[in-house]
């Protein structure tokens, strides 16, 4: 007899848990809370957009507003910020939609598709946070040159771009980091389950 | 009409609740994660109730929803992994038919598949409680002849396992 038969046999036999849970038991379970994945996903896209957008309320912004009113970017400040907003409310939405969609009765393949799916949105919210942040520094970069360009001599202009370009890059860096550390560690197992499964089909 | 759902659901899960209870075995080595994917199971089963509309068994159905859970869903399954408790693996064997290869035999093929990775895990799970390799393929979402493809080397990994 083949050796996994046997084993086959053992599996048979094995004893029941000896801890068995009755039907008040189970109900209180399902009715507790999920750690799933997704969810966490959802919820920490939630709570950074909650948490950005308070900033406003720490931060005086009538005197940011007043500043780039002098730069002269109020305009671009107003409309780049209506627009940034429509987006995060986008990502918001697909978010729930994705959390919504993903469902334990599709086969694990489908399944993962959907979370990797979830996870491409997650990279592309990213994305969008960090270069709208870059966008937003180098406006006001030029900005502040173009209002002081008289009283600039070459040498501080480039100094200021250069300090700029490092600040810029090294916010990013961090923040880059940041979501990856977060989204990463709730992602890899994923991932990797994700690529073991496709593997199969690939190769043969 | 809700309330009929749950006590059906209820009802159904506890006479089905050693599938559950196998795939713990198989995805955590200690109690407490045990416990804690039991409980993740439970919940995906009952959130996903409503949509089962018994055109295939409650098990076949709880079958799918469980392993998904534990290989895609399920947080902390990974980080457990180092801390095997051995005391853990002695199920207890009523004493009547109380035969002490059987139980080292048991705790070896747990010891082994637990050195799988989550999808072999699955398959070995799957071919352990025969089941059909429609099933199996319906289950991953892989086709039938990719399933038996690996299918035959997951076993051929469990095998050098146990027997190195």
């Amino acid at each position: 007899m083949d050796l996994l038969e046997k084993y086959k046999k053992t599996w048979d036999n094995q004893p029941d848990e000896t801890k068995q849970f009755s039907a008040l038991e189970i109900y209180k379970l399902a009715h507790s809370k999920s750690s799933s994945i997704v969810k966490w996903i959802f919820i920490i896209g939630v709570l950074e957009f909650v948490i950005l957008n308070s900033l406003y309320f720490v931060f005086d912004m009538e005197e940011v507003y007043t500043e780039y009113e002098k730069m002269g970017l109020k305009n671009f400040i107003f409309y780049s910020q209506i627009v940034a907003y429509v987006i995060l409310f986008y990502f918001l939405v697909m978010f729930y939609l994705n959390y919504k969609r993903i469902s334990t009765t599709d086969s694990t393949k489908t399944l993962m598709k959907k979370i990797i799916k979830t996870r491409k949105t997650v990279r592309n919210y990213v994305l969008f946070n960090l270069s709208y942040m870059a966008l937003v520094m180098i406006a006001v970069t030029i900005a502040s040159i173009n209002t002081n360009f008289n009283d600039l001599n070459n040498k501080q202009i480039i100094l200021i771009i250069i300090a700029t370009l490092i600040a810029t890059l090294l916010i990013l860096g961090v923040l880059w980091l940041f979501y990856q550390l977060l989204y990463g560690i709730l992602l890899r197992k994923l991932n990797r389950n994700y690529k073991e499964l496709a593997k199969v089909n690939d190769t043969n | 009409m809700q309330k009929d759902l749950e006590t059906k659901f209820l009802s159904d899960f506890e006479s089905n609740q050693n599938i559950a209870h196998k795939i713990c075995r198989i995805y955590t080595t200690n109690q407490d994660a045990h416990n804690d994917l039991f409980q993740e199971i439970t919940i995906q089963l009952w959130k996903n109730y409503s949509k089962f509309r018994g055109d295939s068994k409650f098990s076949t159905w709880m079958y799918r929803v469980a392993l998904n859970t534990a290989i895609s869903l399920y947080r902390k399954s990974t980080r457990t992994i180092k801390t095997q408790d051995i005391s853990d693996f002695t199920y207890k064997i009523k004493a009547t038919d109380y035969d002490n290869t059987e139980e080292l035999q048991l705790k070896a093929l747990y010891t082994a598949i637990h050195k799988l990775n989550d999808i072999d895990k699955a398959l070995i799970f799957l071919y352990l409680e025969d089941k059909p390799y429609r099933e199996i393929s319906e289950t991953l979402g892989i086709s039938s002849v990719n399933a038996r493809v690996k299918m035959s080397r997951a076993k051929e990994k469990l095998k050098n396992i146990l027997n190195p």
